[in-house]
């Protein structure tokens, strides 16, 4: 321990000189960590432990990006990274959030015990034992799940404890497989659940069978301690054949809904109301012409962004068209505009999952390149559905285009048929606040957009494939 | 290996502008404004004085130009350019220093696309060029209108790209977790920038 020259700070000399003491102290510990070779000293600050020493420990590579200033701890084909000053971390292409922040000090990083464990997990080792003489080992032992099903308001859910990692979630008809990075176990019998006729455990994955009148209504992560949840619902009945509409049927979506107002005008008119007042409008003129439309939500409620795409996806709609009105920090902002799907390759990925996450598909390579043909036919017939109702409202007297353009929208991201998003106006703007709340102007709003659907829906499509076989 | 100093660094002293000289110097940075962001990066750094002084002096005395993202009378995000002392190096800091410039607000007066008090909390860049910015917690749970939810998030996400080299695509995070939006876009993934959202 060094000696600690307190004589220019005589006046505190006693506090300081202890706190100074104890801060070179913690500099100068170490602690024995064993390893499988054997028992190795770490560098140790304090609490906190030299993380790219114990990384390296681990047979990882451990590099330095100046331009990200992050450092990457690689082990065969796994790899974590992470930024001192930082609680976050990407491994396997998933952000991680660390028990604590990672602190630079010289040329090591130093972090918790507990975040030092966090960081090591996702190359497959594991560091325990008590944190003066820590134990890293290979993960050897699975993790166990427990399953338990609580019963709401909202529907049955089936809670997945005792891992934090995050699975991908596929369902079908009757099963909900949860795929999991690492080897798992069950660490209690299968709840007994009307709703549930069984589980498959795989060696990194759980397949639950449901009973014949359920399916999976979503599936989410919950925090603290980290839980994975998959509700379930009533299984829609499958329409008999001879009940099916005839041609196709188009699912409008009014925005908003329930205590969800959307955007508000400046005298309070909620957007929510207006797009359900024209949504309507729609759905009975297309009926009119001999066009089956569906809505997402019929009266004033709040439905979920994923659950209206999984009404187009469960009704093989031809098309889905959501409707907007919009807001914006410019007041002075007016005009209608419509949007679809970006191409940007990780909307690509993300369109790809969702369909996947929706049927139920596999991942095989056929399947995948399938998935591709279709997602580029949806792409291109999505922009002549976009392009179609631009055109049909710019000829609207009053309404300044706005033009076409995209945007990674969720309601878009998990459709898998042409679908677009349409602004009718702005309900930050005064003026046009009042147009669109006139009964009038919103019979106008829905003619054209239901003529647009029309066009889109009888014009002979050039847009190549359609969605691979199983797709809904 | 020669780790880089974490966190942000401090704030850039902002040059004040001079009149018919610096109108001059936005010229070329206006006509290379698309190609700042469609090739991340591209911040264009030019000597305010002819370098008259040894090297390292010269360094401190030029400036760089970034591009910045507000709200145009439209509602679509418009391009500002905002001079700042000499950039660093690091993506993180160089982050943190156009976030400060944005959510100090417009110097033209243009509408600001952030429509809470928000303050960045963390930064964090991956080795493939995405960036992970975790702001503070949002007072609402949404942001009423697709145009004011584009502009906030587009406004961070272009802005960003438009002058941090080597970034492709920025993820907003808000209180150390993951969103998966803020009315209608999908925040669940890296964003890369949006022109369609800008005007021309």
């Amino acid at each position: 321990m060094k000696a600690c020259r307190c004589s220019v700070l005589s006046t505190f000399s006693v506090p300081l000189c202890l706190v100074a003491t104890l801060l070179v102290a913690a500099a100068a510990t170490a602690v024995p960590v064993t390893t499988p070779e054997g028992s190795v000293e770490v560098a140790a600050r304090g609490d906190l432990l030299d993380v790219l020493a114990l990384l390296r420990l681990t047979g990882a590579e451990v590099g330095f990006a100046p331009a990200a200033g992050s450092f990457t701890a690689t082990l065969a084909d796994l790899e974590v990274q992470f930024t001192p000053g930082s609680s976050l971390a990407v491994a396997g292409g998933r952000l991680l959030d660390l028990p604590g922040p990672l602190r630079q000090m010289g040329d090591s990083v130093f972090g918790s015990f507990a975040t030092a464990a966090a960081l090591v997990a996702p190359l497959g080792w594991s560091l325990g034992g008590p944190p003066a003489a820590p134990v890293l080992s290979k993960t050897t032992a699975r993790e166990r799940l427990i399953l338990t099903v609580v019963r709401a308001e909202s529907g049955v859910m089936v809670v997945v404890s005792g891992t934090a990692r995050r699975p991908r979630v596929s369902s079908s008809a009757s099963a909900v497989t949860l795929q999991f990075t690492a080897p798992i176990e069950l660490g209690a019998a299968l709840p007994l659940a009307d709703e549930l006729r069984g589980a498959e455990l795989g060696e990194d994955s759980i397949t639950l069978r449901l009973a014949p009148d359920q399916e999976m209504a979503s599936s989410y992560p919950l925090e603290d301690p980290p839980r994975f949840v998959i509700r379930l619902q009533k299984a829609q009945p499958v329409v008999p054949m001879v009940q099916q509409p005839q041609g196709p049927v188009i699912v409008l979506d009014p925005g908003h809904g329930g205590e969800d107002l959307g955007a508000q005008s400046p005298t309070g008119a909620a957007e929510k109301d207006i797009v359900l007042a024209v949504a309507r409008g729609v759905a009975a003129r297309l009926q009119v012409a001999g066009i089956t439309a569906r809505l997402t939500r019929e009266r004033d409620e709040l439905v979920g962004l994923a659950e209206r795409t999984a009404v187009a996806n469960r009704l093989q709609a031809a098309a889905f068209v959501s409707i907007h009105v919009n807001a914006s920090p410019a007041r002075s902002a007016r005009g209608a505009e419509t949007y679809y799907m970006s191409a940007d390759p990780s909307d690509t990925q993300a369109a790809q999952s969702a369909a996947r996450e929706n049927v139920g598909a596999s991942e095989d390579a056929l399947q995948l390149i399938l998935w591709d043909l279709a997602y580029v036919a949806n792409l291109n017939s999505s922009a002549r559905l976009a392009h179609t109702i631009q055109e049909r409202l710019n000829a609207l007297q009053g309404i300044k285009d706005r033009g076409v353009r995209q945007a990674p929208f969720v309601v878009l991201t998990g459709a898998t048929m042409p679908s677009a998003l349409v602004e009718l106006g702005f309900i930050s703007n005064p003026e046009e606040a009042n147009r669109l709340q006139d009964a009038t102007v919103q019979d106008q709003l829905a003619s054209v957009l239901a003529e647009a659907i029309a066009e889109f829906v009888r014009t002979p499509s050039l847009d190549i494939a359609s969605p691979p076989a199983g797709t809904p | 290996m020669t780790p880089t100093p974490a966190g942000p660094q401090p704030k850039a002293r902002r040059l004040a502008p001079s009149g018919l000289a610096t109108g001059l110097r936005w010229l070329p940075v206006a006509l290379v404004f698309g190609l700042a962001v469609a090739a991340p990066g591209c911040a264009r750094r030019r000597p305010s004085a002819p370098p008259a002084m040894p090297t390292a002096v010269v360094a401190s005395q030029e400036t760089t130009t970034l591009v910045l993202f507000f709200v145009g009378e439209h509602g679509l995000l418009r391009r500002e350019p905002r001079e700042v002392a000499e950039l660093p190096s690091g993506t993180q800091a160089r982050v943190h220093l156009v976030l400060d410039e944005l959510l100090g607000g417009s110097h033209s007066g243009l509408a600001s696309p952030i429509p809470w008090a928000v303050s960045v909390q963390t930064v964090f860049a991956d080795r493939k060029g995405q960036v992970f910015v975790d702001f503070s917690s949002p007072s609402q749970p949404s942001i009423a209108g697709t145009s004011a939810e584009l502009a906030f998030v587009y406004s961070i996400v272009n802005s960003v790209v438009a002058n941090c080299p080597g970034v492709v695509g920025v993820q907003l995070l808000f209180g150390g977790k993951e969103i998966s939006t803020l009315g209608n876009l999908d925040l669940r993934r890296p964003l890369a920038p949006n022109l369609d959202v800008v005007e021309p």
